[in-house]
């Protein structure tokens, strides 16, 4: 069963503003939505293994910084005097 | 002059190289039948149309000049759709997404820049479920993407606009991106070739992710051939992306051949409306008359692949998308007087409903005292089934089955009930678990519907899958091009 309280708090997790409307159809199809994952309870899998990633650490490429031609910021909206805005901390 | 926008990219190439028309006349034509049909499409998001010519007179300077055909490129002058999550240097690129709305990337995503550097012209960028989130390409911010064949009904998704605009002969090919079925879908909904390729063959640099241990790009054309001429071009290493397999790309040709062991996946079939079954058993029927040995199998594990993806692609995509705080890019919405919180709350509730669907039922898989009753299972299922699958592989060279249980069904209606439509991806995304590649492939029709079939071959075994393909698709010779 998940709450409308639950959704609310999942929503500021996640930061999403919900509107009162979102949260009540939320609740219901995520209960739904979870319900078929339940599916995965009735299978056991204590024998198994999970799928783990195929390269080890040591085998990734070194992360050398490397120079990058044109601006990677163009798309921020605010910006001043070469510093990036954003909404005050507290 | 002949219409040139039905032909493949083979047939393309060949006519620009051999001067019997221009990359210009060409691209013109291309230009003028998106003017014309793409109001009743809505493939594109955004057209090139400056772009694409002047590329187009560069290939055409080049062939005047003699330039050797290599230089010239693979692809030369043809004309490429992209879907609007990958990343184009220049080109805004919005993931049919408010929270990217004004997004140019500085960039070109690997692909893109391979497909350039083989002589391709980027035309446009294709509508998508907003990143990639759907199966029928109705949750975009632009509208619905329709169906060339009838254009009452969705595309498939979520690469409905590189389906649709291949088939609507707006393009000759496109890229898609394939997490859990969103190439193989669209195609076998709109009577086109499309490939997700094994996990690791094709870069995802600059494909904007959404779960990332599941997505290929892929791409989309009329033919088997096609596809293997842009798997020549975009396949291999990168090292902006670990993922990519640090071995030699083998070339891939085109050679229709019998002799292949051929498992139909028994659950597929069963699970699937009537006219697809019959059809698909038609198609088991004509590989047997093609000298291949069929046989009807059968894969347990399927019950549980679903539940599997829907949990991974669920919580990859809340984690993923947690970087979207419209500070960096996004569209514009002050950040003065706005708490730090509240600021990033308020922008990102621009995500539309199936991407908040998604972050929401993620964060709740993800939350504490869960991971190990959904994410830590759901990875033991994929392990589950990557062995049936191998297995199964040891006694077949190609699994086969419809790539979609479903018709294509009409605009809206399955929009509102998100269960129902999870459930239609249930033959597609065993591929995106278990990493293995997967082509759709034209099969028939059922209602005046388009049916695909489905074929599956182990890891980097993409050469087998074309031998099929290719068999199969000049013995059907299944029509192609709708009336628009």
């Amino acid at each position: 069963m998940i709450s409308k309280d639950e959704i609310k708090h999942l929503g500021w997790l996640s930061r999403l503003e919900l509107t009162e409307e979102e949260i009540s159809k939320y609740a219901f199809q995520i209960k739904e939505i979870v319900g078929y994952l339940d599916k995965l309870d009735s299978i056991s899998l204590t024998e198994i293994e999970p799928v783990r990633s195929k390269k080890k650490i040591s085998e990734l490429r070194k992360d050398h910084v490397k120079p990058f031609t044109g601006d990677a910021l163009e798309g921020s909206k605010n910006r001043k005097d070469g510093f990036i805005k954003g909404p005050r901390l507290i | 002059m002949v219409n040139l926008c039905s032909l493949t990219a083979e047939q393309i190439v060949k006519g620009i190289i051999n001067g019997d028309f221009s990359a210009e006349e060409y691209i013109s034509q291309i230009l003028e039948r998106i003017e014309k049909i793409d109001d009743k499409i809505n493939a594109f998001i955004i057209v090139d149309s400056s772009g694409a010519l002047e590329k187009a007179r560069i290939i055409d300077k080049k062939v005047r000049n003699g330039e050797d055909e290599k230089d010239i490129g693979a692809l030369a002058g043809v004309a490429v759709g992209i879907k609007d999550n990958i990343c184009t240097r220049g080109l805004r690129t919005t993931c049919a997404s408010k929270m990217l709305q004004d997004y140019v990337p500085p960039y070109d995503a690997t692909v893109v820049k391979k497909l350039k550097d083989n002589g391709a012209i980027i035309v446009g960028k294709l509508n998508l479920d907003e990143f990639a989130m759907g199966s029928t390409t109705e949750f975009s911010m632009y509208g619905s993407t329709h169906n060339p064949w009838n254009i009452g009904y969705v595309p498939g998704g979520s690469s409905g606009g590189s389906a649709a605009s291949v088939a609507a002969s707006e393009c000759a090919l496109s890229l898609g991106s394939d997490t859990g079925g969103s190439v193989r879908c669209p195609a076998s909904f709109c009577s086109i070739v499309g490939l997700k390729p094994t996990y690791g063959r094709v870069s995802r640099f600059g494909l904007i992710s959404y779960a990332n241990s599941l997505e290929q790009v892929g791409p989309m054309g009329k033919t088997v051939s096609d596809i293997v001429m842009v798997m020549n071009s975009i396949s291999g290493m990168d090292n902006n992306d670990q993922t990519t397999l640090d071995s030699e790309t083998p070339r891939y040709a085109l050679r229709p051949k019998g002799n292949i062991r051929v498992g139909l996946l028994k659950e597929l079939v069963e699970g699937a409306e009537p006219e697809i079954s019959k059809c698909i058993y038609s198609a088991m029927d004509l590989f047997s008359k093609l000298d291949c040995k069929c046989q009807e199998t059968s894969m347990k594990s399927i019950e549980y692949a679903l539940a599997s993806y829907y949990t991974i692609a669920m919580a990859e995509s809340s984690s993923n998308l947690a970087r979207y705080d419209n500070i960096r890019y996004g569209f514009d919405l002050s950040p003065d007087s706005y708490e730090w919180n509240a600021y990033f709350a308020k922008v990102r509730s621009n995500f539309g409903e199936e991407v908040k669907r998604r972050i929401i039922a993620g964060s709740y898989v993800l939350s504490s005292g869960y991971y190990g009753k959904y994410y830590l299972k759901a990875q033991k299922v994929r392990a589950m089934l990557k062995q049936e699958i191998s297995l199964l592989l040891k006694t077949f060279d190609v699994l086969i089955g419809p790539t979609m249980p479903v018709l294509p069904f009409k605009v809206s209606e399955k929009i509102d009930d998100p269960l129902k439509m999870y459930m239609i991806d249930i033959d597609t995304v065993i591929a995106n678990l278990t990493g293995i590649p997967a082509i759709s492939v034209p099969a028939g029709f059922g209602k005046n519907l388009p049916i695909g079939l489905q074929i599956m071959a182990g890891e980097f075994q993409e050469q087998i899958l074309f031998d099929a393909a290719s068999l199969f698709e000049s013995a059907a010779n299944v029509h192609r091009s709708p009336e628009l």
